[in-house]
């Protein structure tokens, strides 16, 4: 069966628009989300998870189908229901593991090294653990505090949006002054930071 | 290139493994630059984070609306399905009523309370035994009223009013079998001008509603009717209700 027949036509919609970016990926990041939001009752009736985890799962579910699907990690090989209901599945099935063994820190390193795989070992732990002595509340209280157009951009960069898509959106002139403004940003941040 | 924009390249971009390596020889022996490194990469991920939590929030609120609405339109519905099995019930119960047979017993304590609650009494000074029978079963000494009747039925066994009004009594006592004998007696007074024996007869069979007294009473009150006998126009409206 040719890849492409088992994605429905509503599927291919959504993914076509996640992967155009802009303000039509935010819309069908939520028509994604909705479309199969029904997940979660599942979520509550199979596996027993209250309201808050249920969601929790689903919403963490659809973060990360959005960015294989933006970056061609999803293949097509099977619908994108089946698709999704296996993260979810497992999701929930971690939910409950980590319930179990009262484990729920977040592993930040291992989100951020993807970014670093071309870094050698003794490189990467360097940088590691550098990551590990942020502060992230503050972190993320201190870029609470920034002006309302550098927090947007930041957050944006944050969302993977390249550079041309954030000036299209926050109404930039060029992906250049998105760049030279995400820079400042980052500055900005660096002294506020480091004041406290 | 300055420092944060060869970073900000290094990560917008696929480096080439050169670059890769000479960007890690740096960070490794340039603290100040893998400081920068790390906090470029620390903010991106706090950046991240929040830009999640963000979107979580908006999916939360999408979630909210569309379970609260599915939550009113159960309630609507719900109210949709009472409401209709309420007037389906409604209109069920009113053709039960409506075309149903009306209780056999019901149709027997209707004729008992409006025709055998009391009983003529002459109004003479004569104090015959048949008066005083009446006059007890009207104070409601039922009991004492049967005991009379049945005193003048020993003395005078052809008294067919006193095997009437002991018929009577007897089934205002629920003594069916008994009132039932009295009424066969009564039947046999076949030269009477009027004899309710057989209207009587299917009456106590209404009221004590064993299996099978239905069907006996529906035969005794056809046979009032085609035989044109005492109580024929109660007989056809019960027929009628049957």
């Amino acid at each position: 069966m040719d890849r492409s027949d088992s994605l429905l036509k509503a599927d291919r919609g959504i993914i076509e628009q996640l992967r155009q970016g802009g303000t039509d990926r935010r819309r069908s990041e939520e028509q994604l989300f909705s479309r199969f939001s029904y997940f979660i009752r599942e979520g509550i009736t199979k596996h027993a998870l209250s309201e808050d985890d249920a969601f929790n799962a689903y919403s963490d579910t659809i973060l990360v189908a959005i960015e294989n699907l933006i970056n061609a990690g999803f293949e097509g090989r099977a619908s994108l229901k089946t698709y999704l209901y296996q993260i979810f599945h497992n999701k929930c099935v971690d939910l409950i593991r980590k319930k179990t063994t009262n484990k729920n820190s977040v592993n930040r390193s291992e989100s951020i090294s993807d970014r670093l795989l071309l870094l050698s070992d003794s490189s990467r732990s360097v940088l590691q653990k550098l990551i590990d002595k942020a502060d992230w509340n503050l972190l993320k209280e201190k870029l609470g505090s920034l002006e309302d157009k550098c927090r947007q951009l930041l957050l944006f960069w944050g969302d993977n949006y390249s550079d041309k898509e954030i000036a299209a959106m926050l109404y930039y002139k060029t992906a250049d002054v998105v760049k030279t403004s995400r820079l400042r940003c980052l500055e900005k941040m660096r002294r506020i930071y480091n004041i406290t | 290139m300055d420092t944060p924009e060869y970073i900000d390249h290094y990560f917008k971009t696929q480096p080439l493994p050169e670059e890769a390596r000479l960007f890690g020889e740096k960070m490794e022996s340039d603290p100040v630059f893998a400081g920068e490194v790390a906090f470029y990469l620390s903010v991106f991920q706090a950046s991240r984070e929040q830009a999640e939590e963000n979107k979580k929030q908006r999916f939360w609120e999408i979630y909210r609306k569309d379970r609260d609405s599915r939550n009113t339109n159960r309630v609507i519905k719900l109210a949709y399905y009472l409401a209709t099995a309420a007037v389906i019930a409604g209109i069920v119960f009113g053709l039960y009523i409506f075309i149903s047979p009306a209780p056999k017993k019901q149709l027997a304590d209707q004729y008992i309370l409006k025709n055998l609650q009391t009983l003529g009494v002459e109004m003479s000074s004569r104090n015959d035994s048949l008066q005083n029978g009446l006059r007890l079963y009207n104070e409601g000494k039922t009991a004492e009223s049967l005991q009379q009747f049945e005193k003048i039925i020993q003395s005078d066994t052809s008294n067919f009013t006193a095997k009437k009004y002991a018929g009577i009594v007897a089934l205002r006592l629920k003594e069916y079998d008994k009132a039932s004998a009295y009424f066969e007696q009564l039947e046999t007074y076949t030269n009477l001008y009027a004899n309710p024996a057989l209207l009587y007869q299917a009456l106590t069979l209404m009221e004590r509603n064993h299996s099978g007294d239905e069907a006996k009473a529906k035969q005794l009150l056809q046979k009032v009717v085609q035989d044109g006998l005492d109580g024929k126009e109660t007989a056809q409206a019960w027929l009628k209700k049957w």
